[in-house]
């Protein structure tokens, strides 16, 4: 982002309400003087950071007031977003100064304030939005690493979508492994602990595969893998991302910023 | 009338489209024609939801004639009945002795249901229960449907609740028969259930001894002699045996199919890494608009092999979609254990 400054984020905030409030006025016949009641407050999250050099994370919240008289005119937050990068410094390039990088975005709420906020960002520091696109391979990887996970509480189940493409049909197909046993092949698979290779994952992948051939003649290595899910977390190729475990936060939101920071690039 | 039932009533003709409104009256068969011409289809839909219930008032045979039009909305389960042949023919279907049976065993064990019968031309009863307890009035909401065909020892259920162990009793009751038990079939689709089931798709005779491929006498086409089509033979095999496989006509309609895996683990022989005694477990789900075609068409895609599994294949002779599948001594074949 050109020219962001931590200094103006009550200005930021101000401007920000008016623009989601005018945009979504738009079309509506109004009347002078009323109020949406749409406040938008932009602040920072210190504690979420990978290293020292990565830049201060910045939430976005846009809350509504009930315009009904009889309820409590209270704000409830509808639509959260917020920028950060973790440990994205070793990835990028020297950054040129007056532009502050904050590579990864995630959003939860309405899809129109989505676009709302993306539109006032882009204009107003020249950057740019672009939906994440999780390719298999980089879902194979979730897979395998977020399986191999020790998580204390009751462990879900690894779950991998497929979807079939090319048939007149639509065909999808849902395999999921019991978490223990998930677990179990990839102990054996791994061979450093703290370290996956592609071959690790391959091979992980291919024994999933090679179970599910032997019983039903299908090779799903010819199916695209779509989501991902496990107890850590699950991800979808659309860039629909569930984080289910705080303990590992970090570690998904690393992997998350090194697959944005390549997008970009 | 019943507040509960008017009330039943103006909403289900909100939901309707307005444009559908007026089909959808005449399709209920209980206003008459006189009637339904009172009705302005261009005012406001509570307007029009308000005047078919004042309609309706004046009918009281209402409750007896109940709307049976969303079938397609509903998973319909399949429950078996098993006969018992008890040593003497039984007479012809009483449908009279059936709904009295049927009425007096199911208000016996419970005072607040309603209860409507329907006959179609193909021999099939609907029923619609809508269930209460002893102290609230019947859900008109949430009402079970049953289809019986009366000439078949099959029962299909929408929507499993806790009150279908005092429905199987009822049906047992009122038809005669000394048991039922639920099938592993689910569909959304109820006449696939019933092709499946009637054995009305075009069933295939398993061949043991492969035919070989008949060259046949076709004119060469007018093509560039230089275009080989590769693998023309594999092509032509793969169609052949799904064709063995699956029949020629269209295949039943359904949705979906679960697999529960028990079995060890083993991979190619060189990934022989998992030497845990203990099952692989996992659970594998099939979904699609239609289920089996889908399937017949993933070896000519080259995704699958040619023939496929007969886990897969199986699910109509079966009349089966829901599997528990263990490890068998020896070679992996399709032992369903399930209850």
């Amino acid at each position: 982002m050109y020219k962001f400054s931590y200094g103006n984020l009550k200005e930021y905030s101000r401007l920000l309400s008016a623009f989601v409030a005018a945009e979504k006025q738009k079309g509506l016949a109004v009347e002078v003087g009323n109020d949406l009641g749409i406040k938008v407050t932009l602040s920072t999250l210190l504690g979420l950071k990978g290293t020292d050099q990565d830049q201060v994370a910045v939430l976005v919240q846009i809350a509504s007031r009930s315009q009904l008289p009889f309820e409590n005119a209270e704000n409830k937050v509808v639509w959260s977003g917020w920028f950060c990068c973790i440990s994205g410094d070793d990835l990028l390039e020297s950054v040129p100064e007056d532009f502050t990088c904050l590579s990864l975005f995630l959003a939860n709420g309405a899809e129109s304030y989505t676009a709302i906020v993306g539109s006032w960002f882009q204009k107003t520091f020249d950057c740019y939005f672009s939906r994440l696109t999780i390719s298999p391979l980089n879902l194979a990887w979730m897979a395998a690493m977020w399986t191999g996970c020790k998580v204390d509480s009751h462990m879900a189940a690894t779950e991998l979508v497929f979807s079939v493409p090319c048939i007149p049909q639509s065909l999808d197909i849902s395999y999921a492994i019991h978490s223990e046993d998930a677990k179990a092949l990839w102990d054996t698979v791994q061979k450093t602990p703290g370290e996956v290779t592609q071959e690790e994952v391959n091979l992980f992948m291919d024994c999933l595969y090679s179970h599910f051939h032997r019983h039903f003649k299908i090779h799903l290595s010819a199916t695209r893998l779509v989501k991902v899910s496990t107890s850590i977390a699950s991800a979808h190729c659309d860039g629909n991302i569930k984080i289910l475990h705080s303990k590992h936060l970090i570690g998904v939101l690393t992997l998350l910023t090194e697959l944005a920071i390549s997008q970009i690039q | 009338m019943d507040e509960t039932v008017a009330e039943y009533i103006r909403r289900t003709v909100l939901k309707i489209p307005r444009c559908q409104i007026m089909e959808m009256l005449t399709m209920w068969e209980f206003l008459s024609k006189t009637q339904l011409q009172t009705i302005n289809v261009h005012q406001l839909k509570e307007r029009i939801s308000q005047a078919v219930v004042e309609l309706c008032e004046v009918i009281t045979s209402i409750v007896n004639d109940q709307i049976v039009s969303n079938s397609h909305n509903f998973v319909f389960t399949i429950s078996g009945i098993f006969s018992c042949i008890t040593g003497e023919e039984t007479d012809s279907f009483n449908l009279a002795d059936f709904k009295y049976k049927f009425k007096r065993s199911l208000r016996s064990a419970l005072k607040n249901v309603t209860i409507n019968f329907r006959e179609y031309e193909d021999n099939a009863i609907w029923i619609r229960i809508a269930w209460g307890t002893q102290y609230t009035k019947p859900n008109q909401y949430k009402a079970t449907y049953v289809v019986y065909h009366s000439q078949t020892p099959y029962v299909f259920i929408s929507s499993l609740r806790s009150s279908i162990p005092l429905l199987c009793q009822a049906l047992v009751h009122a038809s005669n028969y000394h048991d039922i038990h639920e099938m592993e079939l689910r569909s959304r689709c109820i006449d696939s259930l019933k092709d499946i089931v009637f054995k009305r798709y075009s069933q295939t005779f398993q061949t043991y001894h492969p035919r070989p491929l008949q060259e046949r006498n076709v004119a060469p086409e007018k093509v560039d002699p230089r275009i080989i089509q590769e693998n023309k033979r594999e092509k032509e095999r793969i169609q052949s045996v799904n064709q063995e496989i699956f029949g020629e006509g269209l295949q039943p309609k359904i949705e979906f199919a679960q697999y529960k895996l028990e079995t060890m683990f083993k991979g190619e022989p060189e990934m022989d890494i998992l030497t845990e005694k203990e099952p692989f477990r996992c659970v594998v789900k099939f979904s699609s608009p239609h289920l089996l075609e889908a399937l017949k068409s993933l070896a000519p895609a080259g995704m699958a092999d040619a023939p496929l599994s007969p886990l897969l294949t199986c699910i109509p002779q079966k009349a089966r979609n829901y599997f528990k599948i263990k490890e068998r001594k020896g070679i992996l074949s399709a032992s369903c254990l399930g209850p």
